[in-house]
């Protein structure tokens, strides 16, 4: 439905976007995520039309909607946008979300049944008479979704919908996301910076990261085989090491960090740097006495470095040669008496280790 | 609600206004047509501040059917317009500018109307001391006591090339001045006002100055002013009021018709009835004297005074 | 003492029974003032729409051209006025000078820059989020600025009035073009409230004066009230 290929975007001297490339299906969930900055602002504006790339081409069905002067105004209004800050025009609810409408030379009775619909789907029926700007940021985003879905547009693009936004209110525009999909089957480019909405939205996720998509793929890749190191830090990998393939066979290698051997699956040869990509959920920690019932193919002994609290749990950092942090519970620390210099064992499978080339900036 | 009653106060208001401005200036019975011949007139302030033009203009608008505007300035800006067509008939009282104009062939048919005097008039206390003195001796005397150190003698002059204006230099002349150099800039005593002889009055009214006014305006205004007159006696006082048309043939598309009208209106015997008549019930003297019958008296050929432009 | 507040009780004596020859005055000036503002505002809207909105070199420039226009003297745009349509000037053959037309030029000429100085800060005021909205939802070059026209409403009625407050008040501009003419018709006098008060004032007539100023002072502060009740709304 959409393709990007190789689209950059400059601002005076600054390049913003530099070969992006992706192809969105229709009827799919696609999330841009990438850190601030990044550029995914920009990209959905481009898709949009409210900007003009520096060069590549944006296609919509396969045709090259920059290219074509004449029809941008039919193409834009294929599409319906909607902000990271919510626009209230000076006027009443009714009218904000009749706005696209009216462009469209649409009848009054019409318009006042969809805009009535428009409400009652995001939850504000009622709301009609109110005027926009005494409304609440959840509310007006809201308001915003309904006047965007009230043209009924083939796509629908979200930039960082839901940021400032109370965690009730987030959770209702996420809800009307994935509704708005499954009933009208809407094609939807959603960027975020949090990589959690991603995961729960999108069918598809893009990583955009210096200039470009670093991966795309299902969540699931994402979060489990990121593309190489930075992916694995912004999808919040916590342990990112280097290391040497020492040996390989068979689809599993021996990788040395820092002269501490770890096991890994992966199809790299001896010689190549690697990132070896562990998620903390992934590391179990046993008292150094009790090593004995670790299973898996990397046990490691070390000392713990540091405990730190996270939400409820606890952040455990071990030295094993190398700095390796694992989640526990407040209860199994207190379980296993795990104090700062304690000494212990570290331990995940062959198969948690997700080996990535090393990349240097 | 609230906004909307403040609109349509606000509109009533301005309705109200609009109707009451209407009705009240066209309330003669003939209501104003839109093709009504206009009369364009550039007159000295004298002839206005007097109000001797708003008795005439009514009587020759429904005598001609005719619309008068009246734009009141000093000769020296009236001349100007003149000279730039902006106007149909000038009404000015300097003779030797008048001459010029119309040796430059800016104006025609120049007709002598009105005539009177002009006043030297001060406070009543006359600090410079010069009640019934002649009017070069009384410039004299006040530019002499309005140098001397300490003094509060001033003299507000017009100082805005009107006909009074060129009246005063004439009688610094006559005294012996050179006014640039002797009058102008030689202290405090000597202010030029830059403006119309009713503003003068009143500004001189103010600081209890002395001043040259012609005695139609001073009468006019005497109800309101402290002034006195303190020198009205020498031939050097008389002063000329006349009206002439611009020449059709610098601007042909000039009203000359209605011009012609107007300027053998003044000369005409009914109003120069009236002009003679102007004032006296009022101030107990008249403001003007009729021309008609006093040619001799002021200087100019009888033609000028009598003979209606063909 | 005595004599400011004869000139008071008269003034309001003047207001009251609805003078002629003053609400004459005051209806004219209503008239001009408003005719010139109107027509400054369809040229104002429209230009600070192109130079907001416009790509063009120089646009800078000419912005702060505009701005310093903002102080333009009234009696220079009246002396402007003036040599362009007296008799002898480029435009003297439609015979305008000491007309009401010549007024409502001068002072149309007179509002434009700060008007459209304001309309350019107000269409600029707005969120740059409105405006890609707009055209996200599918606005036409034209449905888009009437739309921002929408939002800037108030900043641009607001302008609206500082142009009328400015029309109506000054003075310099309306003797010079206008002449102070006080003619029989209402449409032929160009006697103004400004150019009245300047009159009665140096002639002495002090009550005339303090009622035209009343007039003059209620309604540049009531187009005021009027347009700060409709913003506080």
């Amino acid at each position: 439905m959409i393709e990007l290929e190789n689209v950059s975007k400059r601002f005076d001297d600054k390049t913003v976007l530099d070969s992006v490339t992706a192809r969105i299906g229709r009827e799919e969930i696609f999330a841009v995520i990438g850190p601030s900055g990044a550029g995914k602002s920009t990209l959905l504006r481009l898709v949009d039309l409210l900007d003009s790339p520096s060069g590549g081409t944006i296609r919509i069905d396969g045709t090259d909607i920059h290219a074509e002067r004449k029809r941008s105004l039919s193409i834009r209004r294929m599409m319906g946008m909607v902000f990271q800050k919510p626009a209230a025009f000076n006027t009443t609810v009714t009218e904000n979300i009749a706005v696209g409408l009216r462009f469209r030379g649409a009848g009054e009775s019409v318009i006042q049944k969809k805009v009535e619909d428009a409400l009652d789907m995001v939850g504000l029926a009622g709301y009609g008479e109110r005027r926009a700007r005494t409304l609440s940021g959840g509310e007006m985003q809201r308001v915003a979704l309904a006047r965007a879905m009230v043209i009924e547009p083939e796509i629908l693009l979200m930039d960082e919908p839901t940021v400032n936004l109370d965690p009730v209110s987030v959770e209702k525009i996420e809800e009307l996301v994935l509704r708005i999909n499954r009933d009208l089957g809407t094609t939807i480019v959603i960027s975020t910076h949090d990589m959690y909405q991603g995961q729960r939205l999108a069918h598809r996720i893009g990583v955009l990261m210096n200039g470009g998509f670093a991966q795309v793929g299902s969540p699931r890749e994402v979060f489990t085989l990121p593309a190489n190191r930075d992916v694995a830090r912004f999808v919040g990998t916590e342990n990112v090491v280097e290391g040497v393939v020492v040996a390989d066979e068979n689809g599993s290698s021996v990788v040395d960090v820092d002269g501490v051997r770890v096991r890994a699956k992966s199809s790299f040869s001896q010689g190549e740097e690697v990132c070896l990509c562990i998620r903390s959920e992934d590391i179990r920690i046993a008292p150094a006495a009790g090593a004995r019932g670790l299973r898996g193919g990397n046990i490691l002994p070390g000392t713990v470095a540091s405990i730190s609290p996270r939400g409820p749990f606890s952040r455990v950092t071990v030295d094993c040669g190398f700095a390796l942090s694992s989640v526990l519970s407040w209860k199994v620390v207190d379980d296993l008496e795990i104090r700062e210099g304690s000494p212990v064992s570290a331990s995940f499978t062959v198969e948690s280790v997700h080996v990535v080339r090393a990349t240097r900036n | 609600m609230q906004r909307r009653t403040l609109f349509a106060v606000a509109a009533v208001m301005v309705a109200l206004m609009l109707i009451c401005g209407c009705t009240g200036t066209t309330s003669d019975p003939t209501p104003v047509a839109t093709e009504k011949q206009q009369l364009r007139i550039a007159t000295t302030t004298s002839l206005y501040d007097t109000k001797l033009l708003e008795r005439l203009t009514p009587i020759f608008e429904e005598q001609y059917d005719a619309e008068v505007l009246i734009v009141s300035a000093g000769t020296g800006k009236a001349i100007e317009y003149g000279q730039n067509g902006d106007v149909d008939v000038l009404m000015v009282h300097d003779r030797a500018r008048e001459d010029a104009f119309l040796a430059d062939g800016y104006g025609i048919n120049r007709r002598v109307f009105a005539y009177n005097y002009f006043v030297v008039v001060g406070p009543e206390s006359d600090p410079a001391g010069i009640r019934g003195m002649h009017p070069e001796a009384a410039f004299t005397t006040i530019r002499e006591t309005g140098m001397t150190d300490g003094s509060d003698v001033v003299f507000v002059s017009r100082g805005d090339a009107s006909g009074t204006h060129s009246k005063e230099k004439a009688i610094w002349k006559a005294a012996g001045f050179n006014y640039s150099a002797d009058v102008q800039g030689s202290g405090d005593w000597y202010q030029e006002a830059g403006t119309g002889m009713g503003a003068t009055l009143t500004m001189a009214n103010e600081k209890q100055a002395y001043t040259l006014s012609d005695i139609g305006t001073y009468l006019a205004y005497k109800g309101d002013l402290d002034l006195v007159t303190l020198v009205d006696e020498g031939d050097i006082l008389l002063n000329v009021y006349c009206a002439m048309q611009i020449n059709p043939e610098k601007y042909p598309d000039i009203n000359s018709t209605v011009a012609k009208d107007w300027v053998n209106f003044m000369i005409s015997e009914d109003v120069q009835k009236e002009i003679a008549s102007f004032g006296v019930d009022q101030y107990g003297q008249p403001l003007f004297y009729a021309a008609r019958n006093d040619w001799e008296k002021i200087g100019v050929p009888q033609a000028e005074v009598k003979d209606p432009i063909p | 003492m005595y004599e400011i507040i004869e000139g008071f009780v008269e003034a309001a004596r003047l207001i009251f029974t609805l003078d002629p020859d003053v609400m004459a005055i005051a209806a004219r000036s209503i008239v001009i003032s408003l005719t010139a503002t109107i027509l400054a505002t369809l040229l104002a809207i429209p230009l600070g729409a192109v130079i907001n909105f416009g790509t063009f070199p120089g646009r800078k420039s000419l912005i702060n051209l505009i701005q310093t226009l903002y102080s333009l003297p009234t009696v220079i745009v009246g002396l402007l006025i003036f040599l362009l349509i007296s008799r002898v000037g480029p435009f003297g053959s439609l015979r305008l000078l000491f007309t009401p037309t010549a007024m409502v030029i001068a002072q149309t000429v007179l509002i434009l820059p700060i008007m459209t100085g304001l309309t350019i800060s107000a269409l600029s005021g707005i969120d740059p989020v409105v405006r890609d909205t707009l055209y996200s939802l599918g606005a036409t070059r034209l449905q888009f600025l009437v739309n921002i026209m929408k939002e800037a409403r108030f900043a641009i009625l607001a302008t609206v009035a500082v142009g009328f407050g400015r029309a109506i008040s000054e003075v310099g501009a309306a003797i010079l073009v206008g002449g102070n003419i006080a003619a029989s018709s209402f449409g032929s006098s160009t006697r103004v409230l400004t150019t009245a008060i300047s009159l009665e004032t140096s002639m002495g007539n002090i009550p005339e004066s303090i009622a035209l100023g009343i007039i003059l002072l209620a309604i540049a502060l009531g187009v005021n009230l009027a347009i700060t009740t409709v913003q506080h709304r």
